[in-house]
């Protein structure tokens, strides 16, 4: 009998806070400078120094937590979470244990088609670890990091697909962007992903033993590596029937290994650390009033799902292309800049979606990167859709400007011979002709009500054309001529 | 005679021009010499960048510009106290090399008040013991008796201060360890309420029992420390937000009507010379006014257990730090990680150090943590109510510092003994109140005993007051050992 299988999944996603500094020192919270030059006493952990907490961050976590709605706790705590590595200065870290800053919440992410909602348990603040860096012979740790300001966003075991994992994760990093909190650069580590992935025979009600893959930083290596997780786990429980469950999949920690693609077990059970939580005594509670917390959420801006809301009912946009466009923050603000200058949103999307978007995809650079204006977006699309160029030189048109950023598309049209469009009726009156000539087929097909055939004798004819005509008006003389020749 | 002059006195002659900085520091150095080998309490003596300074003192004297409270006395600091540029080794082997990258916040504060500072004193490692014998780099003696301990863990501070070699002395106190030195010394010595002074620089054990505490020869000199010091810090959060207060105005030598409570049932155990001394400073208090009214402190019975569990569970964390990859002593033998942890420590700490981060380690570790740590919580916040609810019925409370006077090196093996040298100390560490030791009479082979009087929290300033009159009606405070008057 074959077992149908259900894969459980939890994401915790840490989120690197974009704060002038850091979440317990004055040290400037910024990536990418010479190691160890934003460092103070507190961020290496040298003796008698003491934690004081950033009240950005805690501003940051509260606009987050009502962006989510969850409950904003009115009062939460620190606790120390001790384990000993090189990158840890005080040998303990600084986290959210029993008191966490936001208790529940939600995503609400749109797939496939559906509205799907996410619970989320908890959002709570830690400091992040510094760095090691590993050279001929001796290893180095870069405290620049170190004490940066984290939150913690932990989902419910909500998540039963890895395409879902992703989409869920997008979601968080959308609100990120949208509320200013996080910068969610992928490469520099700001946005990474822990899941715990565990699966069961559909119906069965209670969970399985889980395996904990860490820190992941890009959807699409989460995707791969939960799916990995899962195939491996199904496999386990496949070939071995006979056993307990428990002893077939051992709770374990595996780290995603990004050059080989496969997960590597750091420990498993029977080895796992004993992080000794307790209250961190050097802070005190985070008390925040009820004012406080109203004051953040009128102030909230524009959310992604309420974007997307707009972008449907409001701009006509399919449901699809609006949580494309809005997931997409950076580009979606582009799409607004734009439409300030143009009427035809659906277009306007598409073009930025489809046609520019599949120009950049293998170069990893965006619209905004390249620096074309928006606005030059927007005269393109005006020119396509009152006519005054074809869809086909409008591609070609949209390929110049990808190689002349500045360039405006009106004057890459009119100083090219090839892009003007054919105005002159008696010539296309000749093609149309000509192409009623050679097809009568489809002439005969077109008059028995095949509307399909039409399609065919236009494309001939803007074939020969070479696509200057404009296809409305071929279509209409066709029609024209078909007639006055039946 | 300088040494035997108070520091409020010597500063005063400093500024009307009858002594200068250079020969204050001088004398102060002279006697260092002179008398340290035999006493010990010195582990580094400042003697260029003191003299520095003081000349400093001297030309900025000449030129007409405002002094500070402080300037021109000599303070020594104990050496688990930052001082820029000094030697920080807490007594550690660990830290032996270890020279403080920056300044504690209680150390700039006194050098904005143009204090002069000596050198580092001798503790028990990182403040942990009674005795100071628990220092890894030297022994430190008594001046009252060469034999005996001087107490700790500010042993050397609190020494000192008693030998005359610096009129001023920082200790830190966790769980008496400023006034149980000052009782055995023979000199004044205050534990702030918590959070007064900030930790700032001071290297934790017990980060929510810790506080630095002034220790000099009379209450106006701790008092005049206490107006320096007791401030709120932007580094340590625990700091109370409360700015400077007047001390020395209101040390008017008045106690009339002051109820000054006292925890009989908790005394059944004092030997008799410390009771014959500790009634005999009651019949003092009595006859300047006060009544004697009775207070129950029976909860006090727990404090020692409650008190080495939460001490040490943040001791375990808070010493995780010295690692041996930063700073400190990295053993030699290592050659892997692990084996520099291990190896580190392992050589680094001492046996009563060593044994506090493992009963720390154990008392948070899963499984364990709710009998042990959180019980000890608990025990904690109902000795708090009960210190609340004796001081509705008193101003003051009186108890003795120690059950005996100094007693003999190597005389207390055994750590638990030793641990029951602070049972009437521990107490207010766990509640946070503010205390003193002041010097109140001798056994009968002339070793010191002090009277230790407690307030409630905030109320540092009625504690010195009242401490102040006993003083004003005593002359035990002007006895200076003998081999040490000249």
């Amino acid at each position: 009998m074959n077992t149908e299988w259900e894969p459980v999944i939890g994401l915790e996603i840490h989120a690197a806070l974009n704060t002038k500094s850091k979440l317990f020192s004055p040290a400037p919270n910024h990536f990418g400078d010479e190691p160890n030059t934003n460092i103070t006493e507190v961020c290496v952990g040298l003796p008698g120094s003491l934690p004081v907490l950033n009240k950005e961050a805690v501003r940051k976590a509260v606009q987050f937590g009502c962006a989510i709605n969850g409950t904003i706790a009115l009062v939460s705590k620190f606790d120390r979470k001790s384990y000993f590595y090189p990158d840890n200065p005080r040998n303990f870290q600084i986290t959210q244990y029993e008191n966490p800053i936001v208790i529940g919440g939600e995503v609400i992410v749109e797939l496939n088609g559906d509205e799907k909602t996410f619970p989320i348990t908890r959002v709570h603040l830690e400091d992040d670890a510094g760095m090691l860096k590993h050279f001929s012979g001796f290893a180095g740790v870069d405290f620049n990091r170190a004490g940066c300001p984290l939150i913690e966003i932990v989902s419910e075991p909500c998540i039963h697909t890895p395409h879902e994992a992703s989409a869920y994760a997008m979601a968080i990093k959308a609100i990120l962007q949208y509320i200013d909190a996080s910068d969610c650069n992928m490469e520099e580590g700001s946005l990474r992903f822990d899941a715990n992935v565990s699966v069961r025979p559909k119906g069965e009600k209670t969970l399985r033993n889980r395996t904990e893959i860490k820190n992941m930083n890009s959807f699409s290596n989460m995707e791969l590596a939960i799916e990995s997780e899962i195939r491996r786990q199904i496999r386990e429980y496949t070939s071995n029937p006979d056993k307990h469950p428990d002893e077939v999949v051992v709770q374990s920690t595996y780290r995603w290994d990004p050059e080989k693609k496969e997960p590597v077990l750091m420990r498993s059970k029977e080895f796992a650390e004993d992080y000794r939580y307790f209250p961190e005594p050097d802070l005190v509670p985070i008390v925040l009033t009820e004012a406080y917390i109203e004051e953040i959420r009128k102030a909230l801006p524009e959310l992604p799902l309420q974007r997307e809301k707009r972008y449907i009912h409001e701009l006509g946009l399919s449901s699809h292309s609006a949580f494309i466009l809005t997931s997409d923050k950076p580009l979606s603000d582009y799409f607004e800049e734009a439409l300030a200058s143009c009427e035809y949103p659906r277009s306007l999307c598409n073009w930025l979606t489809i046609e520019f978007a599949g120009r950049l995809k293998d170069s990893g650079q965006t619209i905004m990167d390249l620096g074309i204006p928006a606005k030059n977006v927007a005269i393109l699309i005006n020119m396509i859709e009152q006519g005054a160029i074809t869809g086909k030189i409008a591609k070609s048109v949209a390929d110049d400007m990808m190689v002349n950023p500045e360039k405006d598309p009106q004057s890459i049209v009119s100083e090219n011979p090839d892009y003007q469009p054919l105005h002159d009726e008696a010539e296309i009156e000749c093609y149309v002709d000509r192409a009623i000539a050679e097809n009568p087929q489809s002439v005969s097909d077109y008059l028995s009500g095949h509307e399909k055939a039409l399609s065919f004798l236009v494309g001939q004819v803007m074939m020969m054309c070479r696509g200057k005509a404009s296809p409305p008006l071929v279509n209409e003389l066709l029609k024209e001529k078909i007639k006055a020749k039946s | 005679m300088m040494h035997t002059s108070t520091a409020i006195d010597m500063q005063d002659r400093f500024l009307r021009g009858e002594n200068s900085a250079v020969s204050i520091v001088q004398h102060f150095l002279q006697r260092i010499a002179r008398y340290d080998k035999q006493i010990g309490s010195f582990l580094s003596v400042n003697e260029t960048k003191a003299l520095e300074r003081a000349e400093h003192l001297d030309k900025k004297r000449a030129s007409g510009r405002p002094l500070g409270k402080l300037a021109a006395i000599p303070v020594s600091i104990k050496d688990n106290i930052l001082v820029k540029g000094c030697l920080a080794t807490c007594g550690s082997k660990f830290l032996s090399n270890f020279i403080a990258p920056y300044d504690a916040t209680a150390t700039r504060l006194l050098e904005e008040e143009d204090a002069i500072i000596i050198g580092k004193t001798n503790c028990d490692e990182f403040a942990m013991g009674s005795s100071t014998e628990n220092s890894a780099l030297q022994m430190t003696y008594n001046p009252w008796n060469l034999k005996c301990t001087p107490g700790g863990s500010s042993g050397g501070s609190g020494a000192a201060v008693a030998g005359r070699l610096s009129p001023l002395s920082l200790g830190s106190d966790t769980g008496g360890s400023v006034r149980q030195p000052a009782s055995f010394c023979g000199v004044v010595g205050f534990k702030p309420t918590y959070g007064r002074i900030s930790r700032s620089g001071l290297v934790a054990y017990g980060s929510s029992l810790d506080q630095i505490g002034p220790m000099a020869a009379c209450t106006a000199d701790v008092a005049l420390l206490m107006e320096v010091l007791g401030r709120s810090c932007e580094k340590d959060s625990t700091t109370i937000p409360k700015g400077p207060e007047d001390y020395l105005s209101k040390m008017d030598g008045s106690i009339r009507g002051l109820k000054v409570g006292v925890p009989w049932q908790f005394l059944e155990g004092l030997l008799p010379e410390a009771k014959r001394v500790f009634d005999q400073g009651l019949e003092i208090l009595k006859s300047l006014g006060a009544a004697v009214v009775e207070v129950d402190l029976s909860l006090l019975k727990y404090s020692i257990p409650a008190y080495y569990i939460i001490a040490t569970a943040e001791a375990s964390t808070n010493l995780a730090r010295f690692d041996g990859i930063r700073y400190g002593v990295r053993s030699p033998r290592s050659h892997t990680l692990e084996e520099i942890y291990d190896l580190s420590k392992e050589e680094g700490f001492g046996p009563e150090v060593k044994r506090r981060i493992l009963l720390g380690t154990y008392v948070l570790s899963a499984g364990y943590q709710d009998d042990y740590y959180k019980k000890a919580q608990k025990v904690r916040t109902l000795i708090i109510k009960q210190y609340r609810d004796a001081f509705q019925k008193c101003g003051i409370i009186a108890s003795p510092v120690s059950p005996f006077p100094a007693f003999e090196i190597g005389s207390i093996r055994d750590p638990l003994q030793m641990y029951l040298v602070d049972i009437y100390n521990i107490g207010v560490n766990l509640a946070g109140v503010p205390a003193i030791s002041i010097p109140s009479g001798f056994c009968h082979e002339g070793k010191p005993i002090g009277l230790q009087l407690i307030g409630p929290q905030m109320h540092d300033v009625d504690v010195l007051r009242a401490a102040n009159a006993f003083e004003q009606a005593t002359d035990f405070h002007q006895a200076i050992p003998p081999e040490y008057a000249v």
